[in-house]
């Protein structure tokens, strides 16, 4: 208060004393020009808003324009923003790693995100470098129900977790003791979302709980939830991991446990790298000589085989790790590439348009600049101006696009399958946007800023008649550049389409359609049989099989077998070794090449094998060959399995269609993760609560679950689906924005040349040619945009589809497709504007 | 050849109606050279324009060569227009963005014309109206007198019947303007009609006959029989 009264009779005496004393010294002078600045600044505003007010139809394209780019923009930064910052939140994140594998054996290679139980405690022990590891047993959905009751609920996310969870990962618990809290055997703790649903947040302390019907577990800790931007997003139960028994065991070559270290301050990753690598000298082959006598490092080397340890960063894990089986869905740094390339091209294509807009309207503004310059305005003076009207446009667009933004982010979040929102609390945000907006407004006002000064006074006053201000080449230019990237992006959403298309409709080897896969059977123990062969008495259902082990995502579960003749490295071959049923095969429909399917009419088929392609090529032998060779798997405790190949199945695809289709074995054996059921064509819904009203009489209050084994397939390509909606909606808007600015820009061209139509009109031409000759000027701007962007989507598109191995060809269809897309809309944006300049009278545009 | 009836035209602009012309009865003989006069605002460019069929009468009746015109659609009025009209403004109105001989072959253009009878016609005209060695030239290039006489040259390229001047000379000295008026008498006298607006004593000299407009009726009507005598 009392600075102000001064500042405030400071000013009065300095005002009035302005006069006699001119500037008193340095610092006054300097308020004096502050103060001037001010006044021109509010001065340049306001003429700003005039000249806005006064070309309404442009103003508003250009807010539009901007608007919609700011607001794409805004989003896409949001997004990357939260993929950029994934498990940023832990203490100490920045020493954690996780360690991985690579490994070729038997014939199959597999990127493992998981290493075995033992390395752990051998890591913390034999490196001083390695300050703290845990380890997680990733377990999935299971079934959850208090000790006292007999109805279960599904609970996702439960993982057997080491002790020093939360000393890893600087995590408190909100109730219970993090020094014992899982320290015991069946033991474990619950987030705050699992422990209300099961008892409330106190009372859940002390209390037990039954996992799958089996095993008793005393609730003795509670956590909060997880962070959704983290690697254990949707984790819900830990289980101590004492009571885990694969954990105990030296069994260095089964890859099931995703350990994490944490180095001491200091230690650098790069160190690590070759004293892990030693393990496998130290560890892992003493442990396979164990099995394979004799085995040495350089035979496993010689026979093809190999076992690499890494590791990565745990910030990096959501983008850059690309495992066979992660600890939750990660996305990837490509993803994040091509979204910031929209955005960027979104922002930039609003931005164009703005410059195009500008420098159009430099017609009508060429008079004030030479009227201005007559009368003394220096082209500074004018830059600033001009800079001024980009950012009071600037700033409008900012505040549309965040009403578009508010209005757009829930579709966003669908479309991105995130759950951003906008920061509106955050002073950096308001920061950031303002520095953005500054940064845009001075970016695209600059050159129509630099071009409209620089009008020379006497040619553009000079008559009525200086109908071009030039500039017509680098606005040609900018549309070419626009519909480029517009035409690009129609390429790529179709490619991203057709791709997506031809994966739905390949022939997986096996059938997907009208399967419908019922959940956690296992929970019926004995009565799954009985299930199975009520549910195959069903009118509706064609037949029923009992697995754990599905062609789309569900358990694997990989083994080393050997050919009949020595277990040595040459011999071995490793497969997956799926336990099925005899209907398996007709209840998914895949093909028998050779042999026969199991039987049970032979009482020898549980000794039988079928075995896919890919097994085959293993074998080294020919399809028929195959049949009655002998396999054989040891176990540890020296005794052995012996299996004879009945049958080969034609190759069906079980991954992705990103992963070549890898060996695969079959054996009769009881597996009843899920039920597979077979559905005639029809009402769904029936054949669905048919099988409920079994399911509940069989087991009554175990929760039913199913899902359609369509939809089930359908998750492997979430990325990809979300990549095309993705493309779309911002193609979508890229057009948007680059016909909004054609469609000023041929406003702009049909006032520009009313003279010159009338002429034409007065000369003998029809509104047809008027038409035509206003329209082609700008479809061969298209026609450049075509013709440079094809080559650019052609070579990035076939990129992308590399990372399939079962992919289209993009055929020479798809770009006459797209380009007829953006000649059409071109076109119909240019059209309106022609036709309507073309009809006007010319006694009208030629009145003098 | 021109033979105007009871003719009224009336512009409506937000909620005024302005009757230009006025119940106008005008002959113009095969030949002739007529010159309009009147007050600004009288209305002599709209009657000018209807005689042009760059605009239509309100009501009234306009027969050109024996067939009435006034109430032709515009594409059977550009039809009508090619060829037989040529037109010359007061600020010249040729093409910025063309060359003198590109601005003059135009019409040719629009008449659907070969390239080699296009050149050998606008280098014939350009030729005759001394203007040729600008053929390369934009109109920016030229003098005020320069560009009218290229515009007179894309008026009679086509051989028109009738030429109809808006205020040719307005925008040019006496020495130029006397050299434009020279131009439309020669054309004149190789027997195209001329009607031409004029608001110069010395200009309307040129013609037969003087037409004179006030609020949109035609006042009076003089023989020039001073200057057709002269010729
Ligand atoms: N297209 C038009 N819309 C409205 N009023 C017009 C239009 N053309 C001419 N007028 C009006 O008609 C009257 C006659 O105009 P004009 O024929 O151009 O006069 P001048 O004799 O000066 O050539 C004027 O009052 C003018 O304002
Ligand atoms: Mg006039």
């Amino acid at each position: 208060m009392e600075t102000l009264q001064v500042y405030k009779k400071k000013e009065f005496m300095h005002q009035s004393m302005l006069n006699l004393f001119q500037y008193q010294n340095q610092s006054e002078l300097n308020r004096f020009q502050c103060q001037k600045t001010l006044i021109m600044f509010k001065n340049h505003i306001k003429i700003a808003w005039r000249s806005l007010k006064r070309q309404p139809f442009f103003a508003f394209l250009n807010t539009f324009g901007l608007a919609i780019g700011m607001a794409g923009g805004l989003l896409i930064s949001l997004y990357i923003y939260d993929e950029m910052n994934f498990d940023t939140m832990f203490k100490d994140a920045d020493r954690i790693y996780r360690i991985n594998a690579d490994i070729k054996f038997g014939g199959t290679e597999s990127k493992s995100a998981q290493v075995s139980a033992p390395m752990a405690a051998a890591m913390e022990s034999d490196f001083s470098q390695v300050e703290l590891t845990t380890r997680f047993r990733n377990l999935g959905g299971m079934l959850l129900r208090k000790s006292n009751t007999e109805a279960n609920i599904k609970e996702e996310g439960a993982t057997f977790v080491d002790a020093t969870f939360f000393e890893m990962f600087g995590l408190d618990l909100l109730v219970g003791d993090m020094q014992t809290a899982l320290k015991e055997p069946n033991t474990l703790v619950l987030t705050r979302t699992a422990a209300l649903k099961h008892f409330g947040l106190k009372k859940a302390i002390g209390q037990s709980l039954v996992l799958n019907n089996t095993d008793t577990y005393t609730v003795t800790g509670v956590i909060e939830d997880m962070p959704e931007r983290s690697f254990l997003r949707n984790h819900n139960v830990f289980m101590a991991m004492a009571g885990n028994e694969d954990a105990q065991k030296q069994e260095w070559t089964s890859h099931n446990f995703f350990t994490f270290i944490k180095l001491i301050p200091g230690a650098d990753i790069a160190d690590f790298q070759t004293p892990l690598q030693s393990m496998l000298g130290t560890y892992i082959m003493p442990y396979v000589q164990t099995f394979l006598p004799g085995a040495t490092e350089e035979q496993l080397e010689a026979s093809g085989n190999y076992l690499y340890y890494g590791t990565i960063a745990l910030k990096d894990i959501h983008l850059y790790s690309a495992k066979d089986h992660e600890l939750s869905p990660n996305s990837s740094i490509q993803n994040v590439y091509i979204l910031s390339f929209i955005g960027l091209f979104l922002i930039l294509l609003a931005s164009v348009n703005f410059m195009n807009l500008s420098t159009a309207q430099s017609l009508k503004r060429a008079k004030e600049v030479g009227i201005r310059k007559t009368l003394g305005s220096d082209k500074p003076a004018l830059i600033r101006q001009f800079l001024t009207e980009s950012g009071l446009i600037s700033f409008i667009s900012l505040l549309f696009s965040l009403g578009i933004a508010v209005v757009a982010i829930p579709y966003f979040n669908a479309l991105s399958g995130k759950s951003i929102s906008i920061p509106f609390t955050e002073p950096v945000f308001w920061m950031a946007l303002f520095i953005g907006a500054t940064v845009l407004a001075l970016f695209s006002g600059m050159y129509p800023a630099f071009f409209m000064s620089r009008f020379a006074p006497v040619k553009v006053l000079k008559g009525a008649g200086a109908t071009s201000t030039g500039g017509g080449n680098i606005r040609s230019l900018l549309v070419v550049f626009q519909f480029a990237i517009s035409v690009f992006l129609i390429v790529s959403t179709l490619v991203v389409f057709m791709q997506l298309k031809f994966i739905q409709s390949k022939d997986l080897g096996f059938t997907k359609d009208q399967v419908l896969i019922v959940d956690d059977v296992y929970t019926l123990g004995e009565k799954a049989t009985a299930f199975k062969e009520q549910v195959e008495q069903l009118g509706q259902v064609q037949s029923a099989t009992l697995s754990s082990f599905l062609p789309t995502p569900s358990v694997r579960s990989n083994t080393s077998f050997f050919k009949e003749g020595g277990a040595t490295a040459e011999n071995s071959i490793n497969m997956q070794i799926w336990n099925v049923d005899d209907n398996y095969i007709p209840t998914l429909n895949m093909e028998i090449l050779e042999g026969r399917n199991f039987d049970r009419q032979f009482g020898t088929d549980s000794t039988a094998m079928l075995i896919n392609e890919s097994a085959v090529a293993i074998l080294g032998v020919q399809a028929k060959e195959a049949l009655g060779m002998r396999i054989i798997r040891n176990f540890e405790n020296g005794s052995s399995n012996n299996f004879t190949i009945i049958g080969v199945i034609k190759n069906f695809n079980y991954e992705s269609l990103r992963e070549n289709i890898g060996a695969v074995s079959m054996t009769l054996g009881r597996s009843t993760g899920s039920l597979a059921v077979k559905l005639e064509a029809g009402n769904f819904s029936n054949s669905i609560s048919s099988i409920e009203g079994i399911w509940n009489k069989v087991a009554p209050g175990q929760p039913f679950s199913y899902r359609f084994m369509e939809d089930s397939f359908n998750t492997t390509y979430e990325a990809e689906q979300q990549l095309g909606r993705i493309f779309v909606t911002f193609t979508i808007l890229s057009i948007l924005i680059a016909c909004l600015g054609l469609f000023g820009l041929a406003a702009f061209n049909a006032q520009k040349r009313t003279k010159e139509i009338g002429i034409r009109k007065v000369l003998g031409a029809s509104i047809g040619q008027i038409t035509y000759r206003l329209t082609t000027d700008f479809l061969k701007m298209v026609g450049v945009a075509i013709i440079v962007s094809l080559p650019v989507g052609w070579y990035l598109m076939n990129k992308w589809l590399e990372d399939f191995t079962y992919r289209i060809e993009i055929s020479w269809w798809v770009f006459a497709f797209a380009a007829l897309i953006a000649l059409t809309i071109a076109v119909l944006t240019v059209s309106y504007q022609s036709i309507k300049a073309a009809i006007v009278n010319p006694v009208k545009s030629l009145r003098t | 050849m021109i033979q105007i009836q009871n003719l009224n035209k009336s512009f409506r602009t937000e909620e005024v109606e302005t009757l230009a012309l006025n119940n106008v009865n005008l002959k113009v003989q095969e030949g002739e050279f007529v010159a309009i006069m009147g007050p600004s605002g009288c209305g002599k460019s709209t009657l000018l324009n209807i005689i042009g069929m760059l605009d239509n009468p309100t009501s009234g009746s306009y027969q050109f060569a024996g067939h009435e015109v006034g109430h032709l659609k515009e594409n059977q009025r550009t039809q009508l227009r090619k060829g037989n009209l040529g037109f010359v403004f007061q600020s010249f109105n040729l093409i910025d963005e063309l060359t003198v001989f590109e601005n003059v072959e135009l019409p040719l253009i629009y008449l659907k014309m070969n390239k080699n009878e296009r050149k050998q016609k606008v280098m014939a005209v350009l030729e005759r109206m001394k203007i040729a060695h600008r053929e390369k030239h934009f109109p920016q290039q030229l003098s005020g007198g320069q560009q009218q006489r290229v515009a007179i040259s894309r008026a009679v390229v086509t051989n028109p019947k009738l030429i109809l001047a808006d205020e040719p000379t307005g925008n040019l000295d006496s020495k130029n303007g006397i050299e434009v008026m020279n131009l439309l008498t020669e054309l004149n006298q190789e027997g195209t009609t001329i009607v031409m607006v004029t608001h110069s004593d010395r200009d309307s000299h040129y013609a037969h006959r003087i037409v004179n407009l006030f609020d949109g009726q035609i006042a009076t009507e003089s023989h020039n029989r001073a200057m057709g005598a002269l010729m």
